[in-house]
């Protein structure tokens, strides 16, 4: 292609007519220097984990010895390992409420087969991994070819799936799960908890996928701008059917881990992971609007509820008080990210400041 | 001597890049009906949202019964009995005819408003639309909740209504009726009305009054009497033109490269047919809802239920979603830039890999943002892209830059087809010039053009050839000389017929 050249007359009339443009261009400008643009938000959880550490820290000299720091980061990992897929859920723009259910569904299966069916520890792990899929596979099923709310279908089949591992063993708790299953998903390796090296890679994986795939790319876009995606030609509905499908094996994935470290499974060993595990997304810049989610954000809400946890237990508040503390968190860390953003009032003063600079130039 | 119901002195409204209002003044007197004229785009709506409270003019009066009006809310707009009727009736579905009379008002108003709807609803009847009180409006016809709508803004002590295109979802014979009453109520209660129509004969039929707008300002006011059709629009074209001329007209005897046989669109439903050779620039004009973008839609089949085949060099190309159509050459750059064609939260090479499958892998099934960059950033140097950092977010672009980096999405592929719709839509002067060499370019290095545009020195001077749209269909074809303003605005409303003759 030829390279189309400005004509003289055409860029004067350019200068001429940008008198109200300069307006736009002037962030823009601003920017240019502080490459990549600095995300102050996703430097402003980084801080708040450090500063909650560093007060439970002080008021409690057992919290931050590497002993209690290992059982946080055992405590988060479940969090951890199912809010990695609901990060990529929420960044598609939507939000997925059965991975609760669907840790405890697969949780049961997986315990039932080694238990009653003497099934090994390694294929009843990767039925347990299929299950997951094909549970959150549905889910996205329902959602882009059923078109359902994300809401309405997750609500639906968090119910159905809850169910289902009630049905399997008529409600009552598996326990005895071999000790080679135990070991591969609870031990230690070098002194390093299996479930936190199991989150590290599993975070990795993620962060590849998200952010140098071209499916991560076509997830953000289709967050970011379903129709634009559309008619860029991503095959939007088989995203979003994939992404179900990927929170399914990692609340699948996180059912096993529970099981694992309670050397059991429950019917409902996974309900009490579905708000936090949302919690720990949200806390770490996902945006339920879509196009925005960081994995390491998320990782890191996880370990702000983990610690938040411990350290209100090693100080001897009544755990009632936890769960007040965390929708705390939860509100401030979305309210700050709001306001990363400008509230309104925030946003009218920093017009008029530009306004006013714009005039004295 | 009384003063003018409304009287507008000199209204001014500029929004970034575009001045929609330069200096507007016209006078409105109790009982009378104003039609308000104008091109797609002439600042009609920008000055029915002004008179409405919700845009502030930068300059200008707005002066009703004598007294100037300063804020203007939508509220106050309201309580004073300015009343706008939109083109999509703003009512909602879910609420009995009643109750969407009564919207927006408080319980002890609604108690007091019995007579008011009795007084609708037989306004409504009279219009030719007998309607219950009490019937949802879901299931109402699209003319019957024009009609309500009507009804609704001249209800309630309206002073001033601004009806905008109220009968374009009506047939010949309910126009009638409608504007027969309308007619009546301004007489009988004194309403001042401000009509807003691109119908040429319901105009000259219902008012009293023409004001034609261009370019922002005033460019004819006259009583009905003493004009006709043509003067008016005559009056409505000639828009200060561009300079810009395409540098590489089509070459003569190019191959056809691209053609689209009954292509149809589920909402009109009627099969159009394109032929568009390589270097060839096609301009489709018409009217605001004449089918253009849905013809384009159909084409790359963004929407179920579309129907037709699609050649490209004479082959037919299966095509059944926007990925096929991706893939077999076409680039289909939409209207609405922001939500349509970019993802604003990404970086601009992101959305230029956009259209990409494995074209950037770097290892294995890793992307190489590398690649990425280096590709956007060549799309960006050819473009004069600004500020020229691909790595900015598509969001902190000017919208002509946001154009080019939704052009680029299509240029780094094998992209033989560009369709246009409204190309230089919110783009400021300069960066359209910029914008119509990038199609020329295009074109030049063989492609095959389609731009959709209501702008139409825009389209006069980028196209070979210009179709004109009217309710769905190609209703006529224009080359050479024929390419002018009166030609294309005369077929585009449908009085051809009787300005050719």
């Amino acid at each position: 292609m030829s390279q189309p050249t400005l004509p003289k007359q055409a860029s004067s009339q350019h200068h001429r007519g940008t008198g109200v443009k300069q307006q736009h261009n002037a962030p823009a400008k601003a920017n240019r220097r502080t490459l990549p643009p600095l995300n102050l938000q996703a430097l402003g959880i980084y801080i708040a984990a450090v500063v909650i550490f560093l007060i439970f820290g002080m008021l409690n000299g057992n919290f931050l010895t590497a002993g209690n720091l290992r059982d946080i980061a055992v405590s988060a990992s479940v969090n951890a390992i199912i809010g990695l897929g609901i990060t990529f859920v929420i960044i598609t723009g939507g939000i997925d409420l059965a991975v609760g259910s669907i840790a405890s569904f697969v949780g049961i299966v997986s315990a039932t087969l080694m238990v009653n069916a003497g099934t090994s520890p390694f294929l009843a792990l990767l039925a347990g991994i299929a299950l997951g899929l094909v549970c959150g596979a549905i889910n996205g099923v329902l959602i882009t070819k059923l078109k359902l709310p994300p809401f309405i279908a997750t609500l639906g089949t968090m119910s159905i799936y809850q169910g289902c591992a009630y049905v399997v063993t008529n409600g009552r708790p598996v326990y005895n799960v071999p000790k080679d299953f135990v070991f591969m998903l609870n031990s230690y390796v070098g002194g390093v908890p299996v479930a936190v090296i199991l989150v590290a890679v599993l975070a990795v994986l993620c962060w590849l996928l998200l952010r140098r795939t071209v499916f991560g790319q076509n997830v953000i876009a289709t967050g970011g701008s379903e129709e634009t995606a559309w008619l860029s030609g991503v095959r939007v509905d088989r995203v979003k059917i994939a992404v179900y499908a990927l929170s399914g094996v990692l609340a699948g994935v996180g059912g096993l881990v529970i099981v694992a470290r309670i050397n059991a499974a429950q019917t409902d060993a996974g309900s009490p992971y579905l708000l936090t595990a949302i919690a720990s997304a949200v806390i770490g810049g996902a945006n339920l609007m879509g196009g925005e989610g960081r994995i390491a954000g998320t990782l890191v809400g996880a370990l702000i509820l983990g610690a938040l946890t411990n350290g209100l237990v090693l100080l001897n508040v009544p755990s009632f008080y936890e769960q007040i503390v965390t929708g705390l968190v939860v509100v401030i860390a979305v309210a700050l990210d709001q306001g990363s953003k400008g509230w309104p009032l925030l946003k009218k003063r920093s017009t008029e400041k530009s306004e006013k600079k714009e005039a004295t130039t | 001597m009384v003063a003018p119901l409304l009287e507008l002195q000199n209204i001014a409204k500029s929004f970034p890049g575009v001045r929609a209002l330069n200096d507007v003044s016209f006078t409105l007197e109790r009982g009378e009906i104003c039609t308000l004229a104008g091109e797609n785009g002439a600042g009609k709506s920008t000055l029915l949202a002004i008179l409405g409270g919700s845009l502030v003019p930068d300059h200008g009066s707005v002066i009703i019964d004598g007294i100037k009006r300063a804020h203007f809310s939508p509220r106050q707009a309201l309580s004073e009995g300015v009343k706008i009727a939109h083109q999509e009736p703003a009512i909602v579905p879910q609420l009995t005819v009643e109750q969407n009379l009564l919207l927006g008002r408080t319980s002890r108003q609604r108690r007091e408003a019995g007579a008011d709807i009795d007084q609708a609803l037989a306004d409504v009847a009279q219009m030719g639309f007998p309607l219950n009180a009490k019937t949802a409006v879901q299931g109402l016809s699209p003319a019957q909740r024009h009609a309500l709508t009507i009804a609704r803004a001249m209800a309630f002590g309206a002073k001033i209504v601004a009806l905008d295109e109220p009968t374009t979802s009506m047939l010949e014979h309910n126009v009638e009726g409608v504007l027969t009453r309308v007619r009546e109520i301004a007489h009988t209660r004194g309403v001042g009305i401000i009509y807003v129509s691109h119908k040429m004969p319901e105009v000259m039929s219902v008012s009293d009054k023409v004001v034609v707008l261009r370019d922002g300002t005033v460019n004819y006011t006259t009583a009905i009497s003493q004009t006709s059709e043509q003067d008016i629009v005559r009056n409505m074209v000639g828009r200060e033109l561009l300079a810009f001329k395409r540098q590489h007209p089509m070459p003569s005897r190019a191959p056809v490269i691209f053609s689209a046989a009954d292509v149809s669109h589920p909402t009109s439903g009627k099969p159009l047919s394109l032929d568009v050779r390589a270097g060839e620039v096609v301009g489709i004009a018409g009217l605001v809802g004449s089918g253009r973008t849905e013809f384009l839609r159909a084409i790359i089949r963004a929407d179920k239920g579309s129907t037709g085949t699609v050649s490209i060099d004479g082959k037919k190309r299966k095509i059944r979603s926007p990925r096929d159509s991706r893939n077999a050459g076409i680039a289909f750059i939409p209207e609405e830039r922001k939500h349509q064609g970019l993802v604003l939260q990404v970086p601009a090479y992101a959305n230029v890999a956009l259209t990409a499958d494995r074209q950037f892998n770097g290892f294995g099934p890793l992307i190489s943002r590398r690649k990425q960059i280096a590709a956007a950033e060549e799309a960006a140097a050819r473009m004069s892209l600004r500020p020229a950092n691909v790595r900015l977010n598509a969001r902190q672009f000017s919208g002509g830059n946001q154009q080019k980096i939704v052009i680029a999405k299509w240029t780094w592929r094998n992209t033989q087809v560009f369709l246009f719709d409204e190309p230089t839509k919110g783009v400021d002067v300069g960066g359209k010039v910029e914008i119509y060499e990038l199609i020329d370019a295009l074109a030049h290095a063989g492609s095959a053009v389609i731009v959709v545009s209501s702008d139409l020195p825009e389209i006069i001077s980028l196209s070979d050839r210009v179709k004109v749209m009217r309710q769905g269909q190609f209703v006529s074809e224009h080359t050479g000389d024929d390419i002018n303003e009166h030609s294309l605005v005369a077929n585009a409303m449908g009085i051809a017929e009787r300005t050719t003759t």
